[in-house]
């Protein structure tokens, strides 16, 4: 992975009226990696994307995607590919004339059967898009995106209404595509494809980021926790407690294996059962429900 | 843009409705004043059957599929789909109106020479040609500048309604009243100048200086459509 930056975002703002949808925003994406901009609802991840892409205009600051600006279309877009986040296909034409239509359009040159192979989507060939299921239009979606294997694909919720196995053979494509040398943006709800595919993260909050860094970086400001219950009249646990509905005890750690080992020895050495045992590190959800609480 | 006017194409001829309101139906309403023509003509003069020829054409094939066609994909997103490839703004509106207007000009042009096979020649057919583009550019810009106030396909059945029926009727009126009385607002209102240029073209008998000075009130109203167009046009639905 290299550091030049392939999008570089500065004090970006947009507004909508009065409402300040994004807040003097500031981050870069490096060549080859994998960025998840990630948030709660509202946060502005639609907003800042639509921007970067270059769907809409900034109300103030810079936006650069491989040194230009993303307004800057017959320059960009041939390097770039966007799956949008709802279908935005003609009903009346059918995957194959999808796809050749919009690949056309990006002055990439591939093969139409390839791509259309890569999606899984072959034996829909000459299926009308009014016909094809949710989760097939995200795959034709996919398709036009990847069209080419261009050097920076943006995936708005690629995964949405995918079956297991679209979802892996669709992680398998991304996977490829980094092979070769592609950057990849990622906003997804689903933060286990989040946490165990992105490089860095950033954590957007009413507007402006929450947080941004590595997976590590972002849950290890967190605890992690081990949760058990523990039989009648045992003993206290050696280590410190607290109590959850329903009479669980939980433990909040930033040792995690010695805490854990203390915690295991104690009950063999008092023979006593801990049930329901959960011991974990800390997940991207807990960094989300933890900005909740904050 | 090509790629885009060829998939608007197949779009075209896939969807009966479009196919019906936009070529079905102008050329049905056009064989008819052509098969009456001895009726028009007594009640006003062969050029008024061609003027109102060219804006059934104008109306219900050109303007009304234009608004429809830009405020469904617009609804579906298919605009916003388009304008995350490489192609330009302009190229996108032009390959999405290019099928619709060669298919209306294909049309007036074909009903018009039959006009003249089954009915007399016209006067000066260069400056019927110059009315007929005069004609299409006015429409088409009307028609973006429509689709702007347009949300979806159902709504253009509705927003297009005054100017279709508002160029019809002032086709009517200048064709068969003539511009003897109140010329200044029968030029001035859409399609009145376009008629008269077109009645001029096909009857004779007026000075083609005279007749090309009417063109300059259809072109303002394709400059103030085109103006509108900019100001009202959306790329995507209202949130």
């Amino acid at each position: 992975m290299s550091t030049t930056p392939v999008i570089e975002v500065e004090n970006l703002n947009v507004r909508y009226g009065d409402f300040h949808a994004v807040k003097d925003l500031s981050f870069q994406v490096r060549r080859g990696e994998l960025y998840a901009l990630l948030g709660t609802n509202g946060a502005g991840k639609t907003s800042t994307l639509e921007v970067v892409e270059g769907h809409r205009p900034a109300s103030s600051g810079t936006v650069r995607v491989f040194g230009q600006s993303p307004d800057d279309r017959g320059a960009v877009r041939p390097r770039m590919g966007i799956m949008l986040q709802e279908s935005g296909f003609s009903p009346d034409l059918t995957v194959r004339e999808s796809v050749r239509l919009i690949g056309r359009l990006t002055r990439r040159a591939d093969d139409v059967g390839r791509v259309l192979d890569v999606a899984g989507l072959t034996r829909k060939a000459g299926t009308k898009v009014s016909q094809l299921s949710g989760g097939e239009k995200r795959r034709l979606d996919f398709a036009t995106a990847i069209y080419g294997a261009p050097e920076l694909v943006f995936l708005d919720e690629p995964t949405t209404g995918l079956d297991i196995q679209s979802r892996d053979a669709l992680w398998a494509s991304v996977d490829k595509l980094r092979e070769e040398g592609s950057t990849i943006v990622l906003t997804t709800h689903y933060l286990e494809e989040a946490q165990q595919r992105a490089d860095r993260i950033g954590l957007m909050h009413e507007g402006t980021f929450h947080r941004e860094g590595t997976v590590v970086e972002l849950t290890q400001t967190l605890p992690a926790v081990i949760r058990f219950a523990l039989p009648d009249f045992a003993p206290a646990p050696p280590v410190r407690t607290t109590r959850a509905a329903g009479g669980a005890l939980v433990v909040e750690t930033f040792s995690l294996q010695q805490d854990l080992r203390v915690l295991l020895d104690w009950a063999h050495d008092h023979d006593v059962e801990l049930r329901e045992l959960q011991a974990g590190p800390t997940r991207l959800d807990d960094v989300f429900r933890a900005i909740g609480e904050n | 843009m090509l790629s885009i006017a060829l998939s608007e194409l197949i779009q075209i001829f896939r969807n009966r409705l479009v196919l019906v309101t936009s070529l079905v139906m102008p050329v049905a309403v056009s064989t008819y004043f052509v098969y009456q023509h001895e009726v028009f003509a007594d009640l006003a003069s062969l050029g008024y059957i061609a003027a109102i020829v060219m804006f059934t054409v104008g109306a219900f094939g050109l303007y009304a599929t234009t608004v429809t066609t830009l405020a469904s994909r617009r609804q579906n997103l298919f605009l916003k789909r388009l304008r995350s490839t490489a192609e330009s703004d302009t190229g996108i509106i032009s390959g999405l109106l290019l099928p619709i207007t060669v298919i209306s000009l294909i049309q007036v042009v074909v009903i018009l020479i039959v006009l003249s096979a089954v009915a007399g020649s016209p006067d000066n057919v260069l400056l019927l040609a110059v009315a007929v583009l005069a004609m299409v550019a006015m429409m088409l810009g009307l028609g973006l500048a429509t689709a702007g106030l347009t949300n979806s396909p159902e709504h253009a059945q509705v927003t297009t309604l005054p100017v279709s029926l508002g160029v019809i009727a002032v086709a009517s009126w200048v064709g068969i009243a003539g511009t003897e009385d109140l010329a200044t607002l029968k030029r001035l209102l859409p399609g009145g100048a376009a008629t008269e240029l077109v009645v001029n073209a096909w009857n004779g008998g007026v000075a083609l200086g005279d007749s090309l000075l009417l063109l300059a009130p259809t072109l303002s109203w394709v400059v103030v459509a085109v103006a509108l167009a900019g100001r009202m046009f959306r790329w995507e639905p209202r949130r």
